[in-house]
Parts: structure tokens; sequence; C-alpha cells
């Protein structure tokens, strides 16, 4: 596979926003892992997954608060120096918000990518699950991002509760998510995108179907304003 | 509230839910636009105690299809209480399941269940253990004849074996999704001795007879190959080694040797 496509590892496993210590061993491996496939970039999320070194293996929310943005600075600073390179964070998607927090999840995401010098992936579908769950403006959210430090988009389907959206990686990418990722390739211009769906996964066709489209709407959005110079950077 | 406390609690509501912390927790959520604290807290705890009743159902299916699904997610939820992930890797978690089974009252009606659950638990550490290397051969037959009696014969690396007093190998078949043919299985039909063990990708699930469980553990206990032959022919009943390990070379069960 990498022979003859470029590879990117993304994983869940790191708990940045842990209190515990940064787990070495799993670092150890995915530094091994990362010279061996060389990949374009490594990624994590911001979440936590674990406490007292006991794992729940999901992404648990975090308050936004001056702690615990240095607990992540901190961090994935200590990550990045350890992997020798710098990693790229995902927007959570999210179901509470903490009373506490001083700051909304997209100030504390543009501190984060300055303060600890890394990147985002911009998981649109997140920004949208979040934004509807907690009602909040999402072209607010993606004004207030530094267009450098995005260098990955994600792209999924969530579902449709009866009170709530649910990021559930099952479903065609829905019609609110493409008009966001529009705007978000208006300011961001054609980022790589991934289209996830890692549960009751369909055919591939249908798989290649909604990849064709993510590139249809980056080539429409991208070149149609007036960015055909930078037209290698996704050909 | 410091991050760490919050986290501890947050841990407590989602594995014991119980109500103390839940409550001390609600008080700090504001909650989704339309979600309670306490609804959106029981959105993360599902997607929690999901991912990894998931995870041990990837694991073991068998015991799942055994018991039906709605009682293994009951004894699943008992086991996560009990304990804890202590790996990043979700793949690592469920190594005491066949245990917790043994001293699970709800499942003592199928007592083969917790052999039928190390049997799985091996199979995945096999699958996805290093691969094993193969014998080679023409080193061996370099071996001076004077220095036989000193070889020391080994294993594949990445190999288990171990015994049951019920006949779960075939409860494991006829519980494959591929399996065609009929699902009964007598508990009559006796135990079973298991060497499991993967040659590339293959998984073998191998059935050694008594002479050949008996050699493989002197091997696995890195008896010299002298000592093997003179202790086994003069047992009561013997067993014939030199005739015993081209058959176990051929196998691929040894893995190399050394002097």
């Amino acid at each position: 596979m990498r022979q003859n496509y470029p590879v990117t590892l993304h994983g869940v496993g790191m708990s940045l926003g842990s209190t515990d210590p940064l787990n070495l061993d799993y670092l150890t491996r995915l530094k091994d892992l990362a010279a061996r496939i060389e990949p374009a970039t490594i990624s994590d999320h911001l979440a936590w997954i674990s406490i007292g070194g006991h794992y729940l293996h999901d992404l648990l929310p975090l308050p936004y608060t001056e702690e615990a943005l240095t607990t992540l600075t901190e961090r994935i600073t200590q990550a990045q120096e350890f992997l020798g390179q710098r990693i790229l964070i995902e927007n959570p998607s999210a179901y509470l918000l903490f009373t506490h927090s001083t700051m909304t999840e997209w100030e504390f995401i543009s501190a984060l990518t300055k303060k600890a010098d890394c990147y985002l992936l911009l998981d649109v579908n997140n920004l949208h699950v979040g934004a509807v769950n907690h009602g909040y403006d999402s072209l607010e959210y993606l004004d207030a991002l530094e267009p450098s430090r995005v260098k990955e988009i994600h792209l999924a389907g969530y579902e449709e509760k009866e009170d709530y959206l649910l990021d559930t990686h099952g479903y065609p990418v829905h019609a609110p998510v493409w008009q966001l990722y529009q705007e978000a390739l208006k300011r961001f211009g054609p980022v790589p995108t991934l289209i996830e769906w890692d549960t009751d996964i369909p055919p591939f066709e249908i798989m290649m179907a909604e990849a064709n489209k993510a590139g249809a709407y980056m080539e429409e959005v991208c070149l149609g304003e007036g960015r055909k110079g930078e037209e290698g950077r996704w050909s | 509230m410091e991050l760490k406390g919050l986290q501890q609690l947050f841990y407590q509501a989602m594995i014991t839910k119980d109500a103390d912390s839940i409550e001390a927790l609600s008080q700090k959520i504001a909650g989704a636009k339309s979600l309670t604290p306490e609804a959106g807290l029981e959105v993360y705890r599902g997607s929690v105690i999901g991912g990894l009743t998931k995870g041990l159902i990837s694991i073991y299916p068998v015991c799942c299809r055994l018991v039906g699904e709605e009682f293994f997610n009951a004894t699943a939820v008992s086991y996560i209480h009990r304990f804890p992930s202590l790996s990043p890797d979700i793949g690592d978690y469920g190594a005491e399941f066949a245990d917790f089974l043994a001293h699970f009252p709800p499942a003592a009606q199928l007592p083969y269940l917790p052999d039928v659950a190390r049997l799985e638990w091996y199979w995945e550490q096999v699958f996805k253990g290093e691969d094993n290397k193969y014998l080679d051969i023409q080193a061996l037959g370099a071996v001076n004849q004077e220095k036989w009696n000193d070889l020391i014969f080994s294993l594949p690396k990445n190999s288990v074996f171990f015994t049951s007093p019920y006949p779960i190998h075939r409860i494991w078949e006829v519980n494959q999704p591929d399996y065609e043919g009929s699902e009964e299985v007598s508990l009559s039909e006796g135990g079973v001795k298991i060497f499991l063990w993967r040659k590339g990708y293959d998984m073998r699930l191998e059935l050694p007879n008594d002479e050949e469980w008996e050699l493989l553990q002197a091997f696995a206990a890195q008896e010299s190959f002298g000592n093997i032959c003179g202790r086994f022919t003069n047992q009561s009943p013997p067993i014939d080694v030199p005739s015993l390990l081209p058959l176990f070379v051929q196998r691929g069960w040894i893995a190399g040797f050394s002097l």
C-alpha cells in the first residue's frame, strides 16, 4: 500500500488531554511504525481516553480552561519532541460542555495550535454536530481558525437522534456538512480530505462516490476562487 | 474543579455509573441544547461501554454466540466494572475474561464456557503475535552426529498448548460463521489437548495424541534430545522419539534448535 499511496497515521490512543503521564510505550510503538511507514502526517484527538492508567477507549470531553490548555500544550509538545515531527489534533464532537470553561472550543483550539505549535485536523462533521448540539455558529468557529494550521479535513455521516446529533461514521455525509465543507475550503484552500466511514461500511462504489464528491467540491470551490496556482496541491 | 479530579469523577460515572459521581459531575455540565447534563453523560457512557463490549465481542464471538448477545452484553458490563483496560490498544482488553466467566454465577450452567473463552483469547494472541520462524533443515543436517544428544529443539515461539475437560475444539468449530453441518456437540465426546500456532497467516489448531503431547511438553521444557530419548525409551509404555521427530518437523512443530 505504502509503495503506491501516501499514508497518514490517525490514532485514538495518545490520550493527549489526560492528566496521566504520556504513555511512552505507546509513543515508542507509534514512532517505530512511523519510521516504517513514513506517513504524510500523524494525528490524534483533542480528548482524553485514560485516567489513573485505566483506559476508556472513547474520546472524552475537556473543559476549555487555562489549566487544560497548559496540560495539552505540554503534552503535545512532549509528543512532538518524542516523535520528531509536528502532529495534527482533531476537533471533537461534543455532547456536553463544562460550566467552568473559560473559552469556546474554537478559541481553545486556536490558542492550542499556536502555543503547542501543532496543526489542526479539522473534522467538519464534528464541528457541525457540536454546533447543532450546543447552538453555536459554525462559521464563527471556522473564522476563528488560523488557515496555515489546518492540514487535513475529515468528513463523515452523523445519526439524527431525537434530541441531538450523534457522530457515528455510519452514514453518507449529510447536506449541511457538505455545505460547511465548502465554507472550509473557501477559507483553508484545497486541504487533503478524508471520508470517515467505519461502521456499516457500504460497497466500495459508494465510498468512492463520496470521495469523488469531496474532490468535485474542492475543485469547484478552490479553482473557482482563483486558486488555480495551487492546483498541484491536490492533483 | 481541577482537571484531574474532573477526569476521575468522569471515569467513575462512566464505569460504575454511581449516583454520587453522576450528580457531582452534572453540576459541572451545561448539557447540549436539548440534552440534560445527565443525558449528555449517558451519550458518552453508552459509547464507552458499547466500545469496550464491542472489543470483547470481537475477541469472543463464539462465547457471544453461545450465550446470546443480550446475555453477553450484560456479562460484559459486569466484567468492565471489575477489570479496567490497562492499554491504549483495545485489542489487549479481555485477558481475564475466561477466569471471570469461571466465577460468574449466571454462566455456571455452561461449565465449558470459560475454556471456550480461553481458546478464543489464545487464538487472538497467536493470530496477532509475531511471525514464527522456520526450522533451518540444512543447518540441522550439518550437526555432527556426536552432538545429537545435546540438541535442544524449540517449538514455534508464537504458540500455545492447553487442555480442557470439554470438547471445546468441536464447540468452537460448529460455531464458526462458515461451518456447515450439525451443530450438535455432546460433552460426552470428552476433553481435548490443543496445540495452537500460526504458520504464515494460517492459524493451526492441532490436536496432538498423548505421545505427541508428551513430546511437545519435553521440547517446551528445553530438555536435551538425548535426555528426552532416554527418558521416553525407558518409560512404560515407551515412546519412539526418533520416529516422531520427522513428523514434528514435517508439520512445522519444530521451529529451531540450539546446542
